[in-house]
């Protein structure tokens, strides 16, 4: 890294995701126009460009990985861009795969980690396209536009409008005229083409020189050329300018009986092109930062409270004060949620970024989907989005590859020869999303799924599901190259519910299959159990914990997994397997005997885990443990429980897999 | 007081640039993040300096260096253009268009500080 630029590391990999989202948006429009037999000079531009950006900034911060992949992918789209805007699927697909790559490089370094190398296949393979490109044509079209403005249209901004005149909407010119004034009255080029953008399609904006007036005081004025179907006093009071003043381009064409479509059908691709106008950009550990202070005020309220009911206990009168610190425990609480919104990104943004894999998939597996996502205003925290977008694909995958039957097969099954996979997100309270792959296919096989795990047929989609996510079980007879081995599945659920949340599943032979993820909007704050373990105190989820049951008459058995001590345990009527916590984490041998046994809620069969006392229920705010030498299998983190010692928050699904989950 | 306008779509990069040269002397720095802002912003105030990206929305730096190059009062700016193109093509085109300067990205603190050093110098005397 360039010395002295170090620091900005972390504001790199913020803003280059952003330029991967945004060079994803304009890949999915390339793609949209190309399967209408369309170029998309404009969209190759902006693809261009975003990974022009990104690689000087690489460079700047001194990640080669991502500079040898975005080079590459810039010459080829360069050559593209130059050939007005011609691609060819192929091309495109190899420019999807670098993305991609860029994308877990940028990934790697949000996670402190170095960006690995891109394979050299892929680089060959890139370095391959700049042939690839063709030519455009230039159509002809007559415009009426002043030849100042005219002149520094490109080819492909007169087909633009072109295009949009035979769609039907007019071209139009807006001039907008920059002073001091207007300027410190937040009217600037910069909010004028903000607004604009809003009642049409912003074909080019051009500076122009002009006398300087009083009215141009700077001696200049900025034209802007549109596509819009709104009116003239839309357009003018966007620009701030008189409706008068507003110059038609090019007047709408009757649509010509032409199978093209125009910029107009793609509302739903392009609308992932829109950036949040509004937003402010922080870098997370700003905001991490702010949760870290507040961490120990939460942590200072507790003892505060601790200390009023000591005194009440006294025969204080602790009213007035019990009163104040309700209240402040309530402001206290609408702080840190605030603190936590800013955190939280659009699902709509995360699930976006499924088209990308239902379309690749559909070309390597044949078959014919048609891809519906919709998550209206569903928010959650960015490390929730970033850690459950894997297990989406996963089911994503499932659903292409295993889910969806050939266009034969549902030609003879009688239904459409595309298939409808719909991805929703919800918001169900501010506490929780819930997001939902459904497909239209063939259903889940019971009848195969128990044959093949060599098990008497499930009761219902639940057990199902349990015996589907069995690792390494597929219902194919042969790994697909779609979902290579196995279904996935456990990696989903896996992931589902290391972050506190559950996978459900519904099936129906023969009219599909959906797939339900319930997720918990935030990570940062949880209810947990506290408790006592070897002297040790531990908390752990209350979300991942069933029940607690006394743990005494244990039947000892054999050693199982990492030495972890096991015994049987009763629970309700059924014997269960019990691990002692201690020996699980690796800190004692546990042999000695517990009171108290913690029923892990989720995933496969019951299994308790040991400990010696339960101190109580708590509101805490969970730090993670970043530094990797601290990093331990089945502890998620840190809380402050109120007496300035560190408490470790455990991750009992992760420790579940440390002593080799349930199968006792 | 030099007034140095800094123009990259990249926000991280210009505070990059910008830290690079907080050691000048007396200098004040304006961020502009895109063509259109930067021809905005120089037709309402005096700069001494502008760094200039060429990769940018609407319109790239070749035309902003063109349209300042094309208004009597910024005829004479100095506009370094700091872009991550080093080829011998893109740089013999920028500075056709009337550039002042050319450095490729990456730089090093030290090299971007001697030419801005150099520039502020030279344009001391260069009457606006």
């Amino acid at each position: 890294m360039t010395e002295g630029l170090a620091g900005f590391l972390a504001a790199y990999t913020a803003e280059a995701e952003e330029h991967l989202a945004a060079a994803d948006a304009q890949a999915l429009l390339i793609d949209a126009s190309l399967r209408k037999g369309e170029s998309n000079a404009r969209a190759v531009r902006e693809l261009f460009r975003a990974l022009h950006t990104l690689k000087g900034l690489s460079a700047m911060v001194g990640v080669e990985p991502v500079v040898a992949v975005t080079h590459r992918m810039e010459t080829a789209l360069r050559a593209a861009d130059r050939a007005g805007g011609r691609l060819s699927l192929p091309t495109l697909e190899t420019l999807l795969r670098g993305l991609q790559t860029v994308a877990s490089q940028v990934r790697a370094l949000a996670d402190g980690r170095d960006a690995p190398e891109a394979p050299r296949g892929l680089l060959d393979a890139l370095a391959a396209l700049e042939a690839d490109v063709a030519r455009a044509d230039d159509a002809e079209v007559r415009l009426d536009l002043d030849p100042a403005v005219a002149r520094s249209l490109a080819p492909f901004e007169v087909q633009e409008i072109a295009r949009g005149a035979r769609a039907g909407r007019r071209a139009v010119r807006v001039d907008f005229v920059p002073s001091r004034e207007r300027a410190e009255a937040g009217q600037t080029i910069t909010t004028a083409r903000e607004r604009v953008g809003r009642v049409g399609d912003i074909v080019k904006v051009v500076p122009l020189s002009v006398a300087a007036t009083e009215r141009a005081p700077g001696g200049i004025a900025f034209a802007l050329v549109l596509l819009t179907s709104a009116s003239d006093e839309a357009v003018a009071e966007a620009a701030w300018a008189e409706p008068a003043s507003v110059r038609v381009v090019a007047a709408p064409r009757a649509a010509e009986p032409e199978v093209n479509a125009t910029r107009g059908d793609e509302p739903e691709v392009a609308s992932l092109d829109v950036g949040r106008r509004d937003a402010v950009r922080v870098d997370r550990a700003r905001v991490d930062a702010v949760l870290d202070a507040l961490a120990p005020v939460f942590a200072s309220r507790a003892r505060v409270s601790a200390e009023v009911t000591s005194l009440r206990a006294a025969g204080g009168d602790t009213r007035a004060i019990a009163a104040a610190l309700s209240d402040d425990a309530r402001r206290l609480r609408e702080l840190r949620a605030a603190v936590l919104r800013l955190r939280m990104v659009p699902l709509a943004e995360v699930l976006g970024r499924v088209n990308l894999v239902v379309r690749g998939l559909q070309r390597s597996s044949g078959k014919l989907v048609r891809l519906e996502v919709d998550a209206g205003d569903a928010e959650c925290d960015k490390v929730v989005a970033d850690q459950v977008f894997p297990a989406v694909v996963h089911v994503v995958r499932n659903a292409v590859d295993h889910g969806v039957e050939t266009p034969e097969e549902r030609r003879r099954a009688g239904k459409p020869e595309e298939a409808t996979l719909r991805v929703v997100g919800r918001q169900r309270s501010s506490a929780e999303v819930e997001v939902t792959v459904s497909d239209d296919g063939r259903g889940v096989d019971a009848a195969a799924v128990a044959s093949r795990a060599g098990e008497p047929a499930p009761a219902d989609d639940e057990a199902l599901l349990a015996m589907l996510c069995r690792a390494g079980l597929s219902t194919r007879a042969s790994a697909s190259a779609v979902s290579g081995r196995g279904m996935g599945m456990d990696i989903a659920r896996r992931v589902v519910e290391g972050l506190g949340g559950a996978l459900s599943m519904r099936t129906e032979a023969g009219a599909g299959t959906s797939f339900t993820m319930r997720l918990p909007t935030t990570l940062s704050v949880v209810d947990v159990f506290t408790f006592e373990c070897g002297a040790q105190r531990f908390a752990a989820p209350l979300s991942a914990v069933d029940e607690v049951i006394e743990a005494d008459a244990p039947v000892r058995g054999p050693s199982l997994g990492a030495g972890a001590a096991v015994a049987m345990v009763e629970r309700g009527g059924a014997m269960i397997p019990m691990v002692d916590l201690e020996a699980a984490l690796g800190m004692g041998d546990g042999r000695g005997a517990r009171r108290k046994a913690m029923v892990l809620r989720r995933g496969g069969e019951a299994l308790a885990f040991a400990v010696d006392r339960v101190l109580g229920l708590q509101e805490v705010v969970v730090r993670p443990l970043t530094d990797p030498l601290l990093r331990v299998r089945g502890v998620s983190g840190a809380a402050d429980l109120g007496d300035g010692r560190p408490t470790l928050v455990l991750d009992l699904a992760a420790l579940r897999e440390a002593v080799g989950g349930g199968a006792a | 007081m030099a007034e140095v306008l800094v123009v990259d779509d990249s926000r991280v990069m210009r505070e990059m640039i910008v830290a690079c040269l907080r050691s000048l002397p007396g200098a004040v720095f304006t961020q502009a993040a895109s063509g259109l802002e930067a021809i905005e912003r120089l037709s309402l105030k005096r700069f001494d300096l502008v760094l200039l990206d060429l990769n940018m929305p609407d319109i790239g730096g070749v035309e902003v260096v063109e349209f300042v190059r094309a208004q009597d009062t910024l005829r004479a700016l100095p506009v370094m253009v700091v872009t991550t193109r080093g080829d011998e093509a893109s740089r013999e085109r920028v500075m056709a268009a009337g550039a002042t300067r050319f450095m490729t990205k990456p730089f090093t603190p030290e090299a971007l500080a001697a030419e801005v050093r150099g520039l502020l110098g030279e344009g001391a005397g260069a009457g606006r």
